[in-house]
């Protein structure tokens, strides 16, 4: 069993309980705009490239076999229309100016990293955290992944915007401890515009495994202008507090770290003049969605 | 000599709580140390010593050279400096006595080992790998208080007599000595008690003219008797580290709770201690010196020893925060609540206390040299990372080190001349070499056993080891129970990522020759061609990145290390050798013997710090990835390889965190590691400090093993701190820090 892994985090500390590795899955079914981990979205591989990390060897050019790179003096320019994601110039470059987010990993490959941290898992009450991209995306892998999992004794955390049709989210669900999952937007309309998908899908999954009784962290990503309207926020809270098994409601709040990795892949990126909400304004959403009757966190 | 005393600097009216002594000491206290490192700072513990110039003693030699050698003339220069020594009396403290001098330090440096006792030949070997023999260095080994806090100096004196009555004239040297001094002690314990008498006298605000009285009645029984109370304990702890550090530097805590367990137990039952009071008290022993002491931890029994003492310790810590050693040992039955408070300690004040052992990796470590459960658990933090049996063992702890990434140096421009050289034929090379170091380093130690009486004889601790007075010699000539000496290989890092790097890019992608790599690295990379290589090399398996080639080399590396080093047991019966990983601050020194190595470290750059990784050694940083890798080279002989960690605040910034922090501590030393140095750092506050040390005269950080004022260390070092800081925060950048950012004081300073 294979599947594409954006990366592999250890000692990841607000993806759950306790202490925790998390497994970030590459490729997701939504399209926000704000997201803080571009490279990603994409089912495939993708090519980053960091300039300032770049000291003009050429390596690449002569490792490429499409000419996607070329060195125009001391410049060096990638054409993205002729790259294949091959991975070959990041193989060669000597910086790591050059690299792939997305690498195929079989279960047991992940798990020989997982497994590392045992220690850390039994002494915090943490364990392994599924993400992504989309965890549903790759949904056969997960199920492989969860289960190995659960064979050593590791509590499985999922972290998914519940994007998918229910019989998968439930098959992945019922096997794990914990099911972080976003609402972004309580309106329809406007989750559809910012995100691509439907909110009945998000809104029905979550009843659905409220009713199997699984535990629940809801979270909002508060993005400026888009997610981090009091009304938005109200309303998720009140949705989030007639889910039977919900924990708390987490408000996120905006991570400006995104930009960079939007220009390493050299796609546009509508946020990159957004800073993080005031402690004032954090400190108000956070009234507001206790008013819900709700525990609130906000990180 | 004229005593430096704060007399009547406030009016009669004012009154003072314990709180507004402790902050009034305080804020003196980072004034002073503001003063020492505006004087030049040092890139060691603080010792509580402070500059004034009252006081400048003279060495009086015995040798052409300028230096001093053997008894005679060490009793007789420390007779003198104790009969010039000035008061140190601050009418805010408890206690008085603040120290002005070390004075081994006062010999030339360039003549500090008595030249009748050559180690030429060896010397050649030294500097060829790049050695700290410790030949001459002193103390390093754990005096046991509590021969003290039993006899006095006067019983000790009574005790040296009357041993000497029945000794040959062999040992009437060491006891004509060891006599001398300490009725010269005694003689200034007696003159120092006379003098607060008088400044009591002198001094108008009767609250603190009250303190001044009682502090004289202590002075003057401590003077000779044994103490008896709480504040005459800790009054006698003060004096003992003046006088030891004075002589030589040596002052090593011990098991604090437990030592002064008896004293608090029996004032609070007879009603003359109060909880505030006690906890006044251990602040004003920490302000006096940054000595290391023990708290919590297993008895003989295995029963957990946290006592309230162990609390209101932390509680004084707390109150005081400036530069502390305590160590918290950690083990199954540790009280939770007294180890989560230490937790919240940690985080909260950001000062580098305490730090944490394992006393079940040091236990059964030191188990493997043949000692019982018993003899393991009476080994106490005492040191930057080290641990003794107080009053039972010599040990050279931390003052024997190996360059590791010399030796290898050596052995790869020894291999790499050969265009067919393999990776296995630079392991064999390494290997005999690193041999070769080991037994120079054992040889040096056993010199340093036979002749330091001669050089150095160790004139105060001696009189706090068990049954050294009855035997009437030296520590180094058999006073000693047990020999157990320290060998540290330093720069290990260095040496795995350059193993694992050669194996990658030479042996297996063939990218480079050996001799071409050579050529390399004499050029220090320069060059285009240069650059990408010493990239391409840093991209290699990296120690601490996982479960990875680099971590083969590490426990083929850690386990030559060790093996070279018990084979010296086997040379030298009698006597163990221990091996250990540690580097102390030698980081950068270490880093300047030695030239560019295929990790792609340039020439000149400091080695790694301790056992911890190079920098960059994982994309994530994840402290578990480098605290497993740590754990994976400990030789688990009972000295340590210590973790040094540094961490952000705000990952423990509530009660989660805090409880994720718990877990990670249970966690590092669960997994094998022996103790673990951590600082909390703020990443803006210590690039601020950093471009102005004197804009935080009290931050302190965790340097090695050591706490110290930041602003007391040399900018190689202030740089060496932030830029383990980044390793782990790779998103560090330099933030601007508001103007009205405040000290990290938990009391405001009047």
């Amino acid at each position: 069993m294979h599947g594409l892994v954006t990366e592999i985090q250890r000692f990841s500390l607000h993806d759950g309980p306790g202490i925790r590795t998390t497994v970030f899955l590459k490729g997701c079914n939504m399209q926000c705009g704000w997201c803080h981990n571009p490279e990603t979205i994409s089912a495939r591989p993708s090519l980053c490239y960091y300039p300032d990390r770049c000291i003009g060897c050429g390596r690449c050019v002569l490792a490429c076999p499409h000419q996607a790179h070329q060195m125009k003096g001391t410049l060096h320019v990638i054409d993205r229309s002729l790259c294949r994601a091959c991975g070959r110039c990041a193989a060669v470059c000597p910086t790591e100016a050059l690299l792939m987010a997305g690498t195929v990993m079989t279960v047991d490959e992940v798990m020989r990293e997982v497994r590392q941290d045992r220690v850390y898992y039994d002494e915090s009450g943490g364990g392994v955290t599924l993400s992504g991209g989309e965890v549903l995306c790759q949904p056969a892998f997960a199920r492989a992944l969860i289960e190995a999992c659960c064979a050593e004794g590791f509590a499985v955390a999922l972290e998914t915007n519940l994007n998918a049709p229910p019989a998968v989210v439930a098959d992945l669900a019922q096997k794990a401890d914990l099911v972080m999952f976003d609402i972004k937007l309580i309106d329809h309309g406007a989750h559809h515009k910012e995100t691509g998908a439907e909110l009945t899908t998000v809104l029905e999954n979550a009843r659905m495994l409220a009713d199997m009784g699984i535990s629940l962290i809801v979270r909002t990503p508060l993005i400026p202008g888009v997610t981090d309207q009091a009304e938005n926020v109200a309303g998720i809270a009140a949705f989030a507090a007639k889910l039977a098994s919900v924990r708390y409601y987490e408000l996120l709040n905006f991570n400006p770290l995104g930009a960079s990795k939007y220009a390493s892949l050299d796609l546009p990126y509508a946020f990159k003049d957004s800073r993080p909400l005031s402690p004032e304004k954090l400190s108000h959403l956070k009234a507001v969605a206790e008013a819900a009757g709700i525990t609130v966190k906000v990180n | 000599m004229s005593a430096i005393t704060f007399i009547n600097q406030y009016d009669a009216q004012e009154s003072f709580d314990y709180d507004r002594r402790l902050r009034l000491l305080r804020a003196r206290k980072v004034a002073q140390t503001e003063e020492k490192a505006r004087a030049g700072g040092a890139n060691e513990d603080d010792y509580g010593l402070i500059v004034q110039d009252a006081f400048i003693y003279q060495l009086a030699p015995n040798h052409p050279n300028g230096s001093i050698y053997g008894y005679q003339a060490w009793v007789e220069n420390y007779c003198s400096v104790l009969a010039q020594h000035p008061l140190y009396c601050d009418p805010l403290d408890a206690f008085v006595g603040k120290g002005f001098l070390f004075l081994e330090r006062l010999r030339p440096k360039a003549h500090k080992w008595n030249p009748d006792y050559p180690f030429d030949d060896l010397q050649v070997l030294f500097d060829r790998y790049n050695i700290i023999h410790g030949i001459d260095n002193c103390h390093h080994f754990t005096p046991d208080l509590q021969i003290g806090f039993d006899l006095g100096w006067g019983g000790i004196l009574d005790k040296l007599k009357r041993c000497r009555s029945s000794k040959g004239s062999a040992h009437h040297e060491f006891y004509d000595s060891e006599i001398t001094v300490v009725e010269a002690v005694i003689g200034f314990l007696h003159r120092m008690a006379s003098e607060i008498d008088r400044l009591a006298e002198e001094e108008q605000n009767p609250h603190l003219k009250a303190n001044l009285k009682e502090m004289a009645a202590v002075n003057r029984h401590v003077a000779s008797e044994p103490p008896r109370t709480f504040r005459e304990a800790i009054q006698w702890m003060c004096w003992f580290s003046i006088l030891s550090r004075t002589y030589n530097r040596g002052s090593a805590g011990g098991q604090l709770d437990e030592l002064l367990r008896p004293y608090y137990e029996q004032d609070k039952a007879h009603g003359v201690l109060t909880d505030e009071e006690a906890v006044f008290y251990l602040a004003c022993l920490f302000l006096q010196d940054s000595r290391y002491f023990q708290l919590g931890g297993p008895d003989a029994d295995g029963r957990d020893m946290t006592s309230a003492l162990s609390y209101l310790a932390l509680e004084a810590a707390d109150k005081i925060n400036i530069a502390c050693n305590l160590t918290i040992r950690v083990h199954d039955q540790l009280d939770p609540a007294f180890f989560r408070k230490s937790v919240v300690c940690l985080f909260r004040n950001r000062q580098g206390w305490p730090r944490y052992s394992s006393d079940t990796a040091l236990v059964e470590g030191f188990m493997n040299c043949g000692y019982t459960r018993d003899q393991a658990r009476k080994r106490v933090a005492a040191g930057c990372h080290w641990m003794c049996m107080p009053g039972l063992e010599y040990t050279m702890n931390d003052t024997v080190k190996i360059n590791l990434a010399r030796v290898f140096e050596v052995a790869f421009h020894e291999t790499a001349v050969r265009e067919d050289a393999r990776i296995e034929d630079l392991w064999q090379c390494f290997n005999r070499h690193l041999e070769q170091a080991v037994n120079a380093t054992g040889a040096g130690i056993m010199h340093h056993l036979k002749y330091q009486t001669r050089s150095q004889p160790e004139l105060i601790l001696n009189l706090f080891q068990q049954n050294l007075i009855e035997k009437g010699v030296n520590i180094t000539d058999g006073g000693a129970n047990f020999y157990n000496m320290c060998i540290d290989g330093s720069g290990l890092a260095v040496v795995i990522d350059s193993f694992a790097a050669c194996e990658q890019h030479v042996d297996q992608k063939k990218d480079i020759t050996y001799p071409a790599l050579k050529a390399l690295l004499d050029a220090d990379f320069a060059g285009a061609e240069g650059q990408v290589m010493q990239h391409l090399l840093m991209r290699s398996p990296r120690f601490g990145g996982g479960d990875n080639p680099a971590l083969t080399w590490a426990v083929r590396i850690k386990d030559a290390f060790t093996g070279a080093v018990r084979a010296l047991c086997r040379r030298y019966p009698g006597i163990q050798f221990i091996p250990g990983f540690f580097s102390w601050s030698n980081t950068i020194a270490f880093g300047k013997a030695v030239g560019a190595t295929p990790d792609g470290r340039k020439s000149g750059d400091p080695i790694n710090h301790g056992a911890n990784p190079n920098s960059g050694f994982r994309r994530d940083g994840a402290v578990s990835a480098m605290c497993n890798a740590i754990a994976a080279i400990q030789p688990n002989f009972g000295n340590t390889a210590p973790v040094q960690l540094e961490l952000d605040p705000g990952i423990a910034d509530d009660e989660e965190g805090i409880d994720k922090m718990c877990a990670m501590i249970r966690a590092i030393l669960k997994s094998g590691n022996t103790l673990l140095n951590v600082n909390i750092i703020d990443g803006a506050k210590i690039l601020a400090a950093h471009r102005d040390p004197f804009r935080f005269p009290d931050l302190v950080v965790r340097v090695t093993g050591f706490t110290a004022f930041f602003a007391m260390l040399s900018p190689e070092f202030r740089q060496l701190v932030v830029d383990r800081v980044k390793a782990v925060n790779p998103t560090l950048e330099q933030p601007a820090l508001p103007d009205e950012c405040t000290l990290s004081c938990p009391m405001p300073i009047e």
